[in-house]
């Protein structure tokens, strides 16, 4: 059994006026591989959000403990130096900054990372040639006019250069082909190998799992944990469904009084 | 060669105001108080100067600053420097004019039909490569570019004077048929940057691209006038302007692209995104459309706020604290006119620069 990294304990958060986690659960070791499933709006995203410390959701009840210190209260940008690492479904556009510049700037905050301009060049240089993203687009702005490929391709550029300890993929898969999930998945292949980082695979396709030992499968309906298990679930769920699941979480409805203020068990929505 | 002609007496030192220069060909209400700038300019008595004179050529080019900013350099640079870049050619050396501080240049240049220019101007502290020694004061350049048919120019403008500084930039430019001009304007603080540029596209399918990128902060006063006219038919505008604003920074801008009677098929489009970081920030724009043709096309948008909620969230999950993304924005802004810097004299200006996390200095780091 690995060292314990994350802790989510009986978490309930949302947003302002709706409440979409309930009591949750999750522990996850120090280079683990979990994968957590469960239909649309069935708040994986909020949670992944949630640990990361995203201020568009309250936590109402519950805990978060990262690398054994209670990350609950903290913020953001403190969680990411401390080494947790959100992949955007849909990385956000920030024009006026180019992406070197941010890619600079992100290493720069981090004292293990400090380098060179000389060596940082290379070393992105480096990351960008596997993953096949030209170079050309490091002076372009961030995420500005790039596709969805490319963007997600950007997201695993930043994951291999910052080496969390932590990385939740929030759906790293979603409008990529073929051979673009084909590259995004030797990223992440990549990132548990050089660095032996712990995942989060937050994922509705298989396909890139293909490459990775999974630990443990999570999966999640209304906003609850609701079903775990070894990494065989995931064929189970790929050939039946979320169904059994969803007519389970269907009949616990009732029994939501771990929520403050929840009459039932919402959704991501 | 030519005499100058100027009060006050030889020697004497004495001050003109410049009222009401770098207008705009379409104003609005006075009160807004964004039709304008009024400067108050050294004068320096250069009675019986010997000087060289552009070609009468020139007079014929209209400046973004006005005739009155004009007549002022010609009488206070100590001489004009003409530059003719001859048919075809493509010259490899930029012309660069670097204007240190308290220094005025009044420079033209003429590029013969089909030949390639770039010519940078450089203002600021320069003391690295011109030695001197002045640090306050006024600092001017008057550059003149007569682009003729087929011809490119690459005009890099770089700025960065002290706070305590002021800095007129005006620029005229003309451009013949087919004629290619980009341009990218680095304004990077100064107590006071006041710029203007004219670019008359007379001839067919004459382009201009110009992108114009500046920061403000503390009390700095930053006014932009930028005039392109579209006489040419076929002819394209492309203008940008992207922009932080600090602090109590004040800042004018006035875009006009006219397209002239005749100027069949043209169009012109200007774009704006401005970032205000400080609760004392003045931030005023005066986008203008003149039209006197029926088949033309003018478009304007412009983006005017602080750092979205989205994008802190993002940055905040990269590492970045509120201020610290609010400082990415600025420190972004000097490492693209460092990257971007074609000569050293520009990259002397900006390299030492506290907003940038690096010097990208090859030598340096080796």
């Amino acid at each position: 059994m690995s060292t314990q990294l994350l802790n989510v304990s009986a978490l309930s958060a949302g947003t302002e006026d709706k409440p979409i986690l309930h009591g949750v659960d999750l522990a996850v070791g120090e280079g683990e591989c979990h994968v957590l499933m469960g239909p649309n709006g069935a708040g994986k995203s909020t949670l992944g959000h949630v640990i990361m410390g995203d201020p568009a959701y309250r936590v109402t009840a519950g805990s978060i403990s990262f690398a054994g210190e209670d990350v609950t209260e903290l913020s953001a940008d403190k969680r990411s130096l401390a080494g947790i690492f959100l992949s955007y479904q849909a990385p956000v556009e920030v024009p006026g900054v180019p992406l070197y510049s941010f890619l600079r700037s992100i290493c720069q905050m981090r004292p293990e990372l400090k380098t060179t301009a000389r060596k940082f060049r290379q070393r992105v240089g480096e990351i960008a040639d596997q993953l096949e993203l030209d170079q050309g687009f490091l002076m372009r702005e961030l995420n500005v006019g790039f596709s969805g490929g490319e963007k997600k391709k950007i997201e695993m550029l930043q994951l291999l250069l910052l080496q969390p300890k932590l990385a939740i993929l929030d759906e790293t898969d979603s409008g990529l082909d073929v051979d673009a999930l084909g590259i995004v998945s030797r990223g992440i292949q990549a990132y548990r190998e050089q660095v032996g980082g712990a995942l989060i695979v937050i994922t509705h396709n298989t396909r890139i799992l293909e490459r990775l030992d999974v630990d443990r499968t999570h999966v999640m309906v209304k906003g609850r944990m609701v079903a775990e298990g070894p990494a065989e679930l995931i064929a189970d769920i790929d050939a039946r469904g979320f169904e059994r699941f969803e007519r389970g979480a269907g009949q616990d409805e009732a029994a939501c009084v771990d929520c403050p203020g929840c009459p039932k068990a919402g959704d991501a929505q | 060669m030519a005499e100058k002609n100027l009060a006050p007496e030889a020697g004497a030192e004495g001050e003109l105001t410049l009222e009401r220069v770098n207008v705009a060909p379409a104003q609005t209400w006075n009160r807004l108080r964004t039709n304008d700038i009024t400067l108050t300019v050294p004068v320096r008595g250069r009675k019986g100067d010997v000087y060289f004179s552009l070609p009468r050529l020139f007079e014929g080019v209209e400046c973004g600053m006005g005739g009155a900013v004009t007549d002022w350099v010609e009488s206070q640079a100590r001489g004009a420097r003409y530059v003719e870049v001859p048919r075809d050619e493509k010259r490899e050396e930029p012309i660069v004019v670097a204007v240190g501080s308290g220094d005025v240049a009044d420079t033209g240049v003429m590029v013969r039909a089909g030949a390639e220019a770039t010519i940078v101007v450089a203002a600021g502290d320069l003391t690295k490569v011109t030695g001197s020694s002045v640090r306050s004061g006024t600092s001017a350049s008057l550059l003149r570019v007569i682009v003729e048919a087929g011809a490119r120019v690459h005009l890099h403008e770089y700025v960065r004077v002290g706070s305590d500084q002021q800095h007129l930039e005006s620029v005229g430019i003309s451009a013949a048929r087919d004629a290619r001009v980009d341009v990218h304007q680095y304004l990077l603080g100064g107590g006071t940057v006041a710029l203007g540029l004219a670019c008359d596209l007379a001839g067919e399918r004459a382009r201009v691209d110009l992108g114009c990128r500046y920061h403000a902060g503390g009390t700095e006063v930053l006014d932009i006038n930028e005039v392109v006219r579209q006489r040419g038919r076929n002819t394209r505008s492309e203008l940008s302007y992207n922009g932080v604003l600090e602090d109590a920074a004040k800042k004018g801008l006035r875009t006009t692209i006219d397209l002239v009677h005749g100027a069949k098929g043209a169009q012109g489009n200007e774009a704006e995104t401005v970032l205000v970081l400080g609760d004392d920030v003045v931030n005023k724009t005066l986008p203008t459309i003149l039209c006197d043709e029926d088949d033309v096309a003018g478009n304007h948008g412009a983006t005017i706020g602080s750092v979205s909620p989205e994008q802190l969230a993002y940055l905040a999950d990269r590492g970045l604290s509120r201020a610290d993304a609010e400082q990415l924005f600025v420190s972004a802004l000097y490492e693209d006119a460092l990257m971007h810097a074609p000569c050293p004299e520009a990259r002397l200006l900006i390299g030492d620069s506290p907003q940038l996390t690096e010097t990208f200095d090859e030598v340096e780091e080796a």
